[in-house]
């Protein structure tokens, strides 16, 4: 499988986006100077000293650009491992097990892939509070699983019809050796993609919850969302949305990312649905 | 003798939807009960002023419990819960501008303005985008590529960015349309022209940012499937019959939509939880703006009321989905669904 992805174009391009990305954010975070750092030069456009101008407290808008990169990816890397933790949990051990405990599964994802999940998070934002960018991250990863489940369901679904789990099963394999031994290493790169994926949802979905101020404290952290959010309530200007050079550099990392991630995806689509591979 | 009802296939399909929506609903509603019980600390101690004395406070809490009904036994609170709910009792809003003003009028005088952007926006991007993808798996032009690549490269923009960037152009920039907000300020809005021309230029931003993000995800997944028809037997089939290109992408296309439906359940929760956001971004006078002031404020019965009624019009659409699904769907409709 992983053979297959790095041949493909759309893949390693995807890749080394989403790379790129991510150290943007780590060396950023080291270079630049504390995001935190506030000056009595109020929101000033861009100029040689402020490479990306200031914000509402007179902080540097790229120091806040590059350790909000590192923070949001850290808090989608927790909620997508959360997320995906979960999907195997509830996608993955119940078709493998069928009966009884495949039925409740299905079931239960089925009825949580009804409930609006951004409207669900922001309540449950609002009711635990969200004082750690931690907290934050298992709200998301808690909201977000289902879509996953769904995934790695129907591919152990698939998986499991293959003679080679029969030829397992038959030889006397015991159950935790064939999942450990025959069904992980074919899900892997599967899994590694839905991890992927939950991440990219939850850095956009965390940037969103932190831009309407149900983040992680916006005035001691430091993500994308809350550069956003200082945006939106700026005291500073009438109409907050002048203020491009504090909002459009965010919003351009996280497209840049996401599609990043959406080209992995979709080479990935390429390697299991080879009908695409045509066009 | 009568032949039972219920042994038509369609009416089999329509009870098994009902009482799987039921469940739902039930999980849910049981979850909105919990949530606050479930919260570290007492839903009350928030609507308790700070510089309260500590007498003062143990005072107030227990007046405040007692009104609230959360004096009494889990047991007591769960009956009453449902029995509210059942006489469309969401309690009392306690936030500024809402003076113990039930809370369900509040949300039902807010759903409208939520409801004409998701409505409208989940079917013209089921049209728009659909038509998209079909187009860039039939036609080989650049033209139709490019729209294509367009449309799904701005579906992964942050949707809540694109607002703001699109605020920035249209509405600073160029001053074509308004801010935000649903009216103009001091606008009295009535049924005369004036009204509608200034509703459509507060409405035209909010419905193209989310008209726009959704459109790709559609495109994306027909292109998909109308090349998988394109491949299929009876496509082969009938090419070598010599039917006409035209009328294969017909047959191919009617195929391939089919699947898109069931994409409406999923596309219409996440509208939703954008159109939310994105009311906060436009000022937009809907259910989100209503949320966020109630979490703000510390209302619970008014932050409850919005996730119950949000709840309630996403399944009730979800169950709408699934029948006019069955209605589509010949082998549904039949009763031959494997």
């Amino acid at each position: 499988m992983f053979e297959l992805l790095v041949r493909s174009r759309k893949f390693i391009t995807g890749a080394a986006v989403v790379t790129a990305i991510i150290l943007f954010g780590i060396i950023g975070s080291l270079l630049t100077r504390d995001p935190l750092a506030y000056s009595s030069r109020f929101v000033e456009p861009p100029s040689s000293e402020f490479l990306l101008g200031t914000g509402n407290f007179g902080e540097d808008v790229l120091a806040q650009l590059c350790t909000g990169t590192r923070n949001s990816l850290m808090i989608g890397a927790i909620a997508g491992g959360f997320a995906t933790l979960i999907a195997i949990l509830v996608g993955g051990i119940g078709p493998y097990k069928g009966g009884l405990i495949d039925e409740i599964s299905n079931a239960f994802t089925n009825v949580v892939m009804v409930f609006p999940m951004l409207p669900l998070l922001i309540l449950l934002a609002a009711v635990f509070g969200t004082n750690s960018m931690l907290l934050v991250a298992a709200l998301i990863g808690l909201t977000s699983w289902p879509w996953a489940a769904r995934c790695i369901r129907s591919q152990v679904l698939t998986l499991k019809e293959r003679g080679f789990i029969d030829v397992a099963r038959m030889s006397g394999m015991k159950d935790r050796k064939i999942v450990v031994r025959e069904i992980m290493p074919n899900m892997l790169a599967y899994i590694i993609i839905v991890f992927v994926v939950s991440l990219s949802i939850a850095v956009l979905t965390e940037a969103g919850l932190s831009m309407i101020g149900l983040g992680p404290d916006p005035s001691t952290n430091v993500t994308l969302g809350s550069i956003l959010y200082w945006v939106l309530n700026s005291t500073h200007v009438a109409l907050p949305w002048s203020l491009w050079w504090c909002f459009i550099p965010p919003g351009l990392i996280l497209t840049i990312f996401l599609v990043g991630v959406f080209v992995i995806h979709a080479g990935m689509d390429e390697v299991f649905n080879p009908r695409l591979r045509r066009v | 003798m009568m032949r039972n009802p219920f042994s038509h296939p369609f009416a089999k399909f329509l009870l098994k939807k009902v009482f799987f929506y039921l469940i739902v609903a039930i999980v849910a509603l049981n979850f909105i009960f919990l949530i606050p019980r479930l919260m570290p600390g007492n839903p009350v101690d928030q609507m308790i002023p700070p510089g309260t004395t500590d007498l003062g406070r143990l005072r107030l809490r227990a007046e405040l419990e007692k009104y609230f009904g959360l004096d009494k036994s889990l047991q007591e609170q769960y009956i009453a819960f449902w029995a509210n709910l059942l006489r469309g009792d969401l309690g009392y809003g306690v936030m500024r501008g809402y003076n113990f003003r039930p809370v369900a009028d509040a949300v039902m005088a807010k759903l409208p303005y939520t409801l004409s952007l998701v409505v409208p926006v989940l079917f013209i991007s089921f049209f728009v985008g659909n038509w998209i993808g079909a187009r860039a798996a039939y036609a080989k032009g650049k033209q139709g590529e490019a729209v294509y690549f367009t449309s799904v490269l701005a579906s992964q923009m942050p949707f809540y960015w694109f607002a703001m960037v699109l605020l920035f152009l249209l509405a600073v920039n160029v001053r074509v349309f308004p801010t935000g907000g649903t009216f103009s300020p001091r606008f009295i809005p009535s049924l005369n022209l004036a009204s509608l021309i200034d509703a459509s230029r507060h409405y035209a931003l909010p419905f193209l940012t989310l008209l726009i993000i959704t459109t790709g995800g559609w495109a994306t997944g027909m292109r998909s499937m109308t090349l998988y028809e394109l491949d299929a037997g009876y496509i082969l089939y009938a090419r070598q019959l010599g039917f006409r290109n035209k009328k294969l992408v017909s047959y191919a296309k009617r195929n391939a939509i089919l699947p898109q439906f069931t994409g409406l359940n999923i596309n219409l929760n996440n509208l939703i939880g954008m159109t939310m956001i994105i009311e906060v971004v436009f000022r937009w006078d809907g259910l989100g703006a209503l949320a966020l002031d109630a979490v703000l404020a510390r209302d619970y019965f008014m932050m409850l009321g919005t996730f119950l009624v949000t709840m309630v019009v996403v399944i009730f659409g979800n169950f709408l989905v699934d029948i006019a699904y069955a209605f589509l769907d010949p082998r549904i409709r039949t009763g031959q669904e494997k």
